[in-house]
């Protein structure tokens, strides 16, 4: 794969995608709940659609991201970058797959206002600082 | 024709080499910034249409008429967008030459314009009897061809939009 010419860019591509999808994901229900947009469609509804599409992007960020570290695994591990983003990565995942789903399925009087603004906050925090450092890999090493 | 393309690059690499362009280019946060926030507007741009192809296609949110997705996302897509632009337009002024021999930044180019006269299509023949054709079985098959259309191309866009960094 290493000395492919085209294979790495390709599953950069549909890493790309994945982050496409999730991002989108996670702003929506993240606007939703913080009250600044979507605001006629129930969060119900927005739970329902964009969870399946959340899951699916990340899944396939995920998996297309394995193979882009795969032919190179030494080099990405010495690269503070990416050890930062793997570390948020996986304090995000577990927020999301457990206090965040836990908030979002809730009846909204069941938590109080401050948590319907926290928790939609650190998501963002957490989901948008992958993503800046999976950016940096390439520029600051 | 030939002509246009060879002053086009002449102007390219002048923009290229002027001072600032320089500058840009060799400071040290200027592209991890800049192209980190033209990538993750992704999310608050095409996602955002992405989601509207979706209902279109009957691939999501069907409980919601069509009007609906298309009012609540548009505030959040128009900024998006925006920001899309401005900082693509920062990333190519820094690189104007390279860019613009780039064949995948060509390809990237074309599938926008093509994306252009989609929306306008859309805009134009489906939107005004958006109404008639809420419900996720009434959606007219044209409407549908252009989700299709819009779903692939933003594809190839991001795509190329990756691929053209490794030729750069």
């Amino acid at each position: 794969m290493r000395n492919s010419k085209h294979a790495i860019p390709i599953i950069q591509s549909f890493h790309l995608f994945g982050i496409t999808l999730l991002l989108t994901s996670v702003v929506i229900l993240n606007f939703r709940m913080l009250g600044i947009g979507l605001r006629q469609i129930p969060l119900e509804v927005l739970a329902k659609h964009v969870w399946r599409w959340a899951t699916a992007g990340l899944l396939l960020a995920v998996t297309s991201g394995f193979f882009v570290f795969l032919p190179d695994p030494a080099r990405y591990a010495a690269n503070k970058s990416f050890v930062t983003k793997m570390s948020i990565l996986a304090v995000a995942v577990l927020f999301q797959y457990t206090i965040y789903r836990k908030v979002v399925g809730a009846e909204s009087s069941v938590f109080e206002p401050h948590r319907r603004i926290l928790v939609p906050l650190v998501s963002l925090t957490l989901w948008f600082s992958v993503g800046w450092a999976g950016r940096a890999i390439a520029f600051l090493g | 024709m030939l002509l246009l393309d060879i002053s086009i690059l002449l102007a390219c690499h002048a923009i290229q080499h002027t001072t600032w362009a320089t500058a840009f280019r060799q400071a040290d946060l200027f592209f991890p910034l800049v192209e980190g926030a033209h990538i993750l507007s992704l999310s608050v741009s095409v996602g955002l249409i992405l989601m509207l192809d979706f209902r279109l296609l009957g691939l999501g949110f069907q409980s919601e008429p069509v009007w609906r997705i298309m009012d609540q996302i548009m505030p959040w897509a128009i900024p998006g967008f925006t920001m899309m632009f401005l900082t693509g337009i920062l990333l190519f002024l820094a690189q104007a030459e390279s860019v613009y021999t780039n064949s995948y930044f060509r390809v990237k180019m074309l599938m926008l314009l093509l994306l252009g006269v989609n929306a306008v299509v859309f805009q134009f023949k489906y939107y005004p009897s958006l109404a008639e054709w809420d419900k996720v079985e009434a959606v007219p098959t044209g409407a549908r061809v252009v989700a299709v259309v819009s779903l692939a191309f933003w594809m190839v866009v991001i795509a190329c939009g990756r691929l053209m960094a490794y030729e750069l």
